[in-house]
């Protein structure tokens, strides 16, 4: 009794799914165009922002024990703020549009790039840096040519969940103003129109796998040290 | 040592004087320890684990800072040298080769002369130079060290160590990581190396055979005190207490035969029997080999062969000279 009837529900919500979203972005390229700009415009911003300071500060963690701890608690302060408090609380004082969503974007990408700064830079063995002490490295050479690139993997892997999260809170800048993906959500919740609603939505996933997909690339080409195991045990069989 | 003061030209490159560390936790790694390494020579420091060994080397250059007494390159106390400095004019082979994983052999073997601001040309031409003079191909260069044998490894390790023209090198364990085979390849191949090297060598082992083929003199170290500084034959045939006998081993009779030549015992050509089927003995040959080959030979005199023509023999007798100091070829190599 239950399979037909669950059956025909999914041969219903398919072509749904398909169809109907894609059609109505094709139906408005120009509207689609401008809100992946904008949605774009504030990850890469806030992505960015939180790059230029996570990562000094998760290197100043590492060399200073007490501003570690002190930067921990801030980026994980940032982190439990709720995004969406973040631009209520701010757009009084940074007005409408873009810049209170850029600010949460920026607060919520901290902590992920500041902790795999720190655990990027932690892990590297201690052996490869005493080799460069006792190579006659300066502490700011050992930082650049040893212990940076050896955690450069591990700091991507978190700009990586930044942008991820990133994506999904940019979906609230269309509350104030900022434009966005966000834009076709609130427009589809209103008319109860699902296809404008995943029009909004499902381009944004794409955009997350792909942007994902793109620094895990990028990740494995900087960091030889995986694909070049895999070579060693052929060398050795060899 | 042994040499007049005529012939002093050959300086100190090395020098510990009343060398004290105590670490800051009280414990005390290195008690009054005095040697010197003299310019081209190998210092081989051998001991038990936590002998203070390590600590005695890298107060060389510097990573480790005694709490009292002096250390000296070059005549001039370590503590008057800039760290940095110092480091980068001293070559260093780690524990455990220590390559840098993120950097091509290239990298890792020009990286000194690249800090110390070398030309990208002059680099390049160092490291094809190095590479040759490790025996490794020259295509290696654009590979990681993780695709490489322990043994390619350990030589780009002694390739990286040598790239800005040391006067002193500090050897940490080396060859330690390797399977004994390539060990005594690279120990072999690190002579030769080293014989057209000018180059003073601190060698930190806890193998006494390898510190005393490595070694011109030998430092047996036990609890962070030095017992014995002398030449591999003297350390063998003269310990200076138990501790040293035992650390030798049972077999150091064996040992000793490691660190004598055929040439320096031999007796004259004439008394080597003309057909005995065994493999001839070359002058070069270490007395080690010479007891394995005498025990196989069927005759009690075996020749010794030079270019196909013999040029001695070597009997039981000869064998035994070593041990109690009759022969005059030891005498005057050690003395």
């Amino acid at each position: 009794m239950f399979e037909p009837a669950v059956g025909s529900a999914v041969e219903a919500a398919i072509p749904l799914l398909l169809t109907g979203w894609i059609e109505y972005i094709l139906e408005n390229p120009d509207q689609f165009a401008v809100m992946l700009r904008e949605h774009l415009q504030m990850v890469v911003i806030g992505v960015t922002a939180a790059i230029a300071v996570a990562v000094p500060a998760g290197i100043a963690a590492t060399r200073h024990p007490t501003v570690g701890s002190a930067v921990m608690n801030m980026g994980a302060i940032a982190q439990t703020v709720p995004p969406l408090g973040v631009i209520a609380l701010t757009f009084a004082f940074l007005g409408v549009g873009p810049r209170p969503a850029i600010l949460a974007l920026f607060l919520y990408g901290l902590l992920p790039i500041l902790k795999n700064t720190v655990a990027g830079i932690q892990n590297v063995e201690s052996a490869q840096v005493e080799a460069g002490r006792g190579m006659g490295m300066t502490s700011l050479q050992r930082l650049w040519r040893i212990e940076l690139p050896l955690a450069l993997p591990v700091i991507i892997a978190g700009i990586r969940t930044t942008i991820v999260l990133s994506v999904g809170i940019a979906y609230l800048g269309a509350f104030i103003g900022a434009g966005g993906l966000g834009q076709w959500i609130i427009l589809g919740q209103q008319r109860y129109a699902n296809e404008i609603l995943l029009a909004g939505a499902i381009p944004g996933a794409i955009l997350v796998i792909l942007l994902d997909q793109a620094f895990g690339w990028l990740g494995a080409r900087i960091g030889p040290t995986e694909s070049s195991a895999d070579d060693r045990t052929q060398t050795t069989v060899a | 040592m042994s040499h007049d003061t005529a012939t002093e030209t050959a300086s100190n490159s090395i020098a510990f004087e009343n060398v004290t560390k105590v670490y800051d936790d009280g414990t005390e790694a290195v008690t009054d320890v005095s040697f010197s390494v003299s310019s081209g020579e190998t210092a081989t420091l051998v001991g038990p684990s936590g002998c203070g060994k390590t600590t005695t080397m890298k107060m060389v250059n510097a990573l480790v800072e005694p709490t009292t007494g002096t250390v000296s390159v070059d005549e001039t106390p370590v503590s008057e040298y800039d760290p940095i400095e110092l480091r980068r004019k001293v070559g260093y082979v780690i524990q455990d080769i220590g390559l840098f994983k993120h950097m091509t052999i290239e990298e890792n073997v020009g990286i000194v002369p690249d800090i110390v601001g070398w030309s990208d040309d002059r680099i390049e031409n160092r490291v094809t130079e190095l590479l040759e003079l490790v025996r490794l191909d020259d295509d290696v260069r654009t590979k990681y060290p993780q695709e490489l044998s322990g043994g390619q490894q350990q030589r780009v390790g002694v390739a990286r160590a040598l790239a800005a023209e040391p006067e002193v090198m500090l050897m940490d364990e080396p060859f330690g990581a390797l399977d004994p085979i390539t060990r005594e390849q690279l120990q072999n191949e690190f002579l030769d190396i080293q014989a057209g090297l000018d180059v003073t060598i601190v060698f930190v082992t806890h193998d006494i055979d390898e510190a005393l083929k490595m070694g011109d003199k030998v430092a047996v170290l036990q609890d962070g005190e030095l017992i014995q500084y002398d030449p591999p034959a003297e350390l063998l045939r003269n310990p200076n207490n138990a501790f040293v006998e035992s650390f030798l081993g049972e077999d150091r009779q064996l040992a000793q035969l490691q660190t004598v030549a055929v040439r320096e015992v031999m007796g004259p050509a004439n008394e080597a029997p003309t057909n005995d089927g065994g493999t001839p003995l070359s002058p070069d040959d270490t007395l080690r080999l010479a007891v394995q080959n005498w025990l196989r030979s069927e005759t009690d005199v075996v020749p010794v062969v030079e270019d196909g023509t013999v040029v001695g023999s070597l009997s039981e007798v000869h064998i035994r000279s070593i041990f109690d100091g009759r022969s005059r070829a030891i005498e005057e190599n050690h003395v």
